[in-house]
């Protein structure tokens, strides 16, 4: 558990200086605020005791430090938190974009990556809500132990006792307890998601079957699953909490207790105390929650240690000048534990053909691109691009040969504008409006009043199904690959729909290499050759 | 969310009560350590241990509030939630098959489970935190104005004084960090956004300038939100002035008062200091709880997009339909989805008897689905009358209509669960018995069969993954189990390869024997199907003629 923490925080190495400055200061707030308790009582006991009015000058400037380093402090930790965060998700981002990225996008695997994101997110209060009051006790227990312990040692004794089990093992505890339960709490949450999900993809069933209170009672127990593991949580922090707020209230107790032996440091022990205790109150809270962040941190960790799955040859070989793609006896398969995708398969597409692989799902369509890509790499046999062996290329200099469109094409939440520009950021405003005419959208685009610059929203949600295709085989136009992997593009759109956009693929790539994968023609598409996957092999069909 | 918010306020109520409690004993507990504290510098050596029990007791009291308060905390969130999710369902539920034509399942399951459990905050811990901040000083305040007048309102003052200062330095602030706020969880979206659509950034190559991009996004939000967060935290160290002023205005008053032996005894000093922390304690789980309120009060937002509940039905009688041989007649029906788009059904008139089949055909876009949904309910035509068996369908409450019909579209959609369970969607107190019969009329046992748990194979999310035209026949089975008269079919292979496709239509044959059949679809399933065929050209009927059989 703490091993996957220090992980994450070495990545924050860099910000070693602000991370610092923030804990410094923090601390010195804390002994601060703590002094200015303590100096009331002092105040107080000595006045009492020794009739000497002492330190109200020390009071006054403990006071204005007080203020002055909590109000630095909140501006430290939180300009450090900020940067470490965000270290923190750019790392993630290119660690995810060089391993398993290619792979998670075949996949479809959209609930994978809103899981991880959650994680990412739980790594959020690391800093500031655990580590920097963590180390306030760690300085606090020295700090009592010494300014006690040198007039009354048992009582410091008592004190340091109680100390260790509000500050240190109660926390852990509520941390074990969070990490323990964080599982059964995924998987709760994942029930609760799958069912709101099942219901609302199949709100044509449920009305259809008028089964809406039915759906509705499935999503009420898998949220009582969730309410229930939540509770059993939450209980066992209070429990944690209640008992951090005993063993203050106990230390306190010890005070007035060995009050008589020493009344003017009893006075000055007792407000101390109440003031130590207090700044690490909130300790088990963020026990429960280095428990949440430690689970996460070993999923987040887990996902970015998978290793790349088709790592660069040491020395690339320089890129073909031809664009013929060869299958030669290739055999895949996914997991070594599943059966084989391909199984020698055995392919050739020349240089501008306009080719269609067939299939039933989980024949392999969508592997093939996989291959191509270079985003999964043939056990045996090889891919060759041109004459030469895929495996001897760098894969970012073979995706630049290949503009790639699936169903699973992500618009991005931006303008339609710098949606296109990913595919060829020097691209101008002319070949933009060739790329949308091409993709018979350039005329909805232009009715637009922002035009270009409109934005597409979470996912392209402001524009319809075939519309955001369009936009999206737009992009993959301007990319000017000379050859273009079609991945049932039409997939999820209406029949009406996906046959518009057939009839506008035949139009478009005049002169590159097209390769359409789908798992059966509507009779409205140009080919030059036709090729059926089944038991891992091609066949050709007639055209 | 004005009504959500008296409920939360009411489930805050315990929370709030058991704050009030606590604060209470925290001054019985200040009491008595006064007490004792001042008999020790006095020497008195007086006896002591009422006062000590009574601290314990006061602790041992407090500590079960803090655990019940937490309990109460998480109960209020919880419930808030129950009530939220449930309305948010029932909404999206009640809005129906629509709103896939405007909305993505995936963001409206964001909505329904990952924004409200982002709500929990406001009705766990802000919504008791801010009524506490205002309840809560007053005891403190009243005990420390019983002790010492003054004390009282030094307190009062400094505590007035906590909200002028949020004021005076956070108004501007207040304003700025909202939308500052705003912009960081935009960037929180960016991110989410790039993850989801990594694949194409990489197949793109644009990982590198991808990370920089968000890098420099994130610094430049942060330079921007330290600037106003060097604002906005001076309203927090308003507080903290508010606490030390307190602190050293009240020990050094009664440091001097001391010495000058104005005060017969220091236990009234004590008690006053003691009180200090405990007064300035809810306003500062007040400032704590203020992000949980931010947070909360984006996810709010999206809730109150959700369509609204529909009015309850008219207490209109219902009719019930002879389930026995259903008529369907459209009346010069018309419908349009999108004014820009034009008409969907322009004036659609047609009828079919009971037991006969008509086949729906033409180009995409000639409303051949739009009559079905309209059959299901799913949508109501703007214009003119549906009829069955002579029943207005606006007439029929929908349990009703759904009795008549079984459909059967493009894609059906299997739930996460076992074949069997799919199956039983369609008439869950169907027995064991009869899902076996209509999976064995469906031809669904002869891939079933072959599956390592046969019928109880789990399939959908995490389970085993069906072909289309496996898929497929799960709905023809549902169909069978159903049972209805009056059988939809919306081009129901249209996603097939061609000899799966000839497998469901001969199970699509058989099942419609004895039925009236409305089938839109494309030619090689219109000729495997006798009857009638009505050509569809822009939402009116072309011509009809008898189809060969």
């Amino acid at each position: 558990m703490i091993r996957d923490l220090l992980r994450i925080l070495k990545l924050w190495r860099s910000r070693t200086g602000w991370l610092v400055a923030g804990l410094v200061l923090s601390i010195a707030a804390l002994a601060a605020g703590v002094g200015l308790m303590a100096d009331s009582g002092v105040t107080i006991a000595t006045a009492v005791a020794s009739g000497v009015l002492f330190a109200p000058a020390a009071l006054r400037g403990l006071g204005t430090a007080r203020v002055v380093l909590r109000y630095a402090e909140r501006l430290a930790t939180h300009a450090a938190t900020f940067r470490a965060l965000a270290d923190l998700r750019v790392w993630f981002f290119r660690r995810l974009a060089h391993g398993s990225a290619g792979g998670l996008g075949f996949r479809q695997a959209g609930d994978v990556l809103a899981r991880m994101v959650g994680d990412i997110e739980a790594l959020d209060g690391l800093y500031i809500r655990i580590i920097v009051p963590l180390a306030g006790a760690v300085l606090l227990l020295p700090a009592l132990l010494i300014l006690i312990g040198w007039r009354t040692p048992w009582l410091a004794i008592a004190i340091g006792v109680l100390f260790v089990l509000g500050a240190f093992l109660l926390p852990w505890r509520a941390a074990r307890a969070a990490a323990g339960s964080g599982a059964r709490l995924a998987t709760a949450s994942g029930a609760l998601r799958v069912a709101v999900l099942d219901g609302l993809t199949g709100l044509r069933e449920v009305r259809a079957f008028a089964a809406e209170g039915r759906t509705l009672a499935a999503v009420q127990a898998r949220e009582a699953a969730l309410l229930a593991a939540q509770h059993d949580l939450a209980r066992r922090t209070a429990l944690a909490g209640a008992g951090a707020f005993l063993c203050a209230q106990g230390a306190v107790l010890a005070v007035l207790i060995a009050a008589g032996a020493n009344p003017a440091g009893a006075v000055a022990a007792a407000f101390l105390v109440v003031a130590a205790f207090e700044a690490v109150g909130g300790l088990p809270r963020a026990g429960a929650l280095a428990g949440h962040a430690a689970a996460a941190a070993r999923r987040v960790l887990a996902i970015t240690d998978a290793p790349d799955p088709v790592p660069d040859p040491a020395t690339p070989a320089p890129m073909p000048a031809g664009a013929a793609i060869r299958f030669e006896a290739v055999h895949f398969r996914w997991l070594p534990d599943r059966p084989p995708v391909f199984d020698g398969l055995a392919l050739d597409i020349p240089q501008g053909s306009r080719v269609a692989l067939l299939g039933p799902s989980g024949a392999g369509k969508s592997t093939l691109a996989a291959l191509l890509l270079k985003v999964a790499a043939p056990q045996q046999g090889r891919v060759v691009l041109g004459g030469t062996d895929l495996a001897d290329l760098a894969a970012d200099e073979v995706r630049a040969r290949i503009a790639w469109l699936s169903q699973s094409t992500h618009l991005f939440d931006d303008t339609i504008r710098r949606n296109l520009l990913l595919a060829r950021p020097d691209a101008d405003e002319d070949a933009l409006w060739a790329a949308l005419d091409a993709a018979q959208i350039g005329e909805t685009v232009r009715a637009l009043p922002d035009q270009l610059d409109t934005w597409v929203g979470e996912g392209g949600h402001r524009f319809s199904g075939g519309q955001g295709r369009r936009l999206a085989l737009a992009r993959a136009l301007l990319a000017e690959a000379p050859i273009l992997i079609l991945d049932e593009p039409a997939a999820g759109l209406d029949a009406d729909t996906e046959r518009d956009f057939l009839t506008t693929l035949n139009g478009v790539a005049e002169g590159r290499t097209v390769i359409l994968i789908a798992h059966r023609l509507t009779g409205v598409e140009r080919l030059d050759r036709i090729w059926r996957l089944s038991g891992g092999k091609a066949v050709a069909a007639a055209a | 969310m004005r009504r959500e918010q008296a409920q939360g306020r009411r489930a805050a109520r315990p929370v709030v009560a058991f704050a009030v409690l606590g604060t209470l004993l925290a001054v019985g507990q200040a009491g008595c350590a006064a007490l004792v504290l001042a008999d020790a510098l006095h020497g008195a050596g007086s006896e002591l241990w009422p006062l000590l029990a009574g601290f314990a007791i006061f602790a041992l009291l407090r500590a079960g509030l803090v655990y019940a308060s937490e309990r109460a905390a998480f109960a209020a969130g919880a419930a808030a939630r129950r009530r939220l999710r449930t309305d948010a369902l029932s909404r999206l539920l009640a809005a129906g098959p629509a709103l896939l034509r405007r909305h993505h399942s995936a963001d409206l399951t964001a909505v329904v489970v990952d924004r409200i459990e982002a709500v929990d905050g406001l009705f766990a811990r802000w919504m008791p935190a801010a009524t506490v901040a205002v309840i809560g000083p007053i005891p403190v305040l009243i005990a420390a104005g019983w002790a010492d007048p003054v004390a009282g309102l030094v307190l009062l003052l400094c505590g007035l004084a906590v909200p002028v200062i949020m004021a005076a330095a956070g108004i501007g602030a207040a304003v700025a960090s909202r939308r500052q706020f705003l912009a960081l969880s935009r960037l929180q979206a960016r991110f989410v956004d790039r993850i989801r659509g990594i694949a194409t950034i990489v197949l793109y190559r644009r990982a590198e300038a991808e990370a920089a991009a968000l890098s420099q996004a994130a610094d430049e939000l942060g330079r921007r939100t330290m600037r106003v967060l060097r604002v906005a935290f001076l309203s927090s160290a308003g507080l903290d002035v508010a606490t030390a002023v307190a602190l050293v205005v009240l020990a050094v008053r009664y440091g001097m008062a001391l010495l000058a032996g104005q005060l017969a005894s220091p236990a009234i000093a004590l008690f006053v200091l003691l009180l200090v922390p405990e007064f300035f304690a809810p306003l500062r789980s007040f400032a704590a709880a203020y992000q949980d309120r931010l947070h909360a009060t984006g996810a709010a937002e999206a809730l109150i997009d959700l369509p609204p509940l529909p009015e309850p039905a008219p207490a209109r009688e219902i009719r019930t339909v002879a389930a026995q041989g259903v008529t369907v007649a459209f009346e010069d029906v018309r419908l349009v989805w999108d004014p820009a788009r034009g008409p969907a059904l322009d004036g659609l008139t047609f009828r079919v008897p009971a037991g006969e089949t008509l086949i729906l055909a033409g180009p995409s876009g000639a409303g051949k689905s739009t009559v079905i949904e309209i059959l299901l309910g799913f949508v109501r035509p703007d214009s003119g009358r549906v009829t069955i068996n002579g029943a207005d369908i606006t007439d029929l409450v929908p349990q009703a209509l759904s009795r008549l019909t079984a459909w059967i579209g493009q894609r059906p959609v299997l739930f996460a669960g076992s074949i069997r369970d799919n199956i039983r969607f369609a008439r869950p107190e169907a027995s064991d018995a009869e899902v076996e019969e209509a999976a064995g009329a469906a031809r669904v046992d002869r891939f079933s069969d072959k599956l390592p748990e046969g019928l109880d194979t789990r399939i959908g999310e995490g389970g085993y993954g069906l072909s289309g035209g496996q898929a497929q026949r799960v709905a023809i089975a549902r169909a069978y189990l159903k049972n209805a008269p009056l059988l939809l079919l919306d081009e129901p292979t249209a996603h097939l390869d061609p000899a799966t496709e000839a497998e469901v239509l001969d199970s699509l044959r058989r099942l419609a024997l004895g039925r009236t059949v409305i089938l839109a679809s494309h030619a090689a399933a219109a000729h495997a199907f006798g009857g009638r065929r009505l050509d569809l050209r822009a939402g009116r009927a072309a011509a009809a003629a008898r189809g060969a059989a």
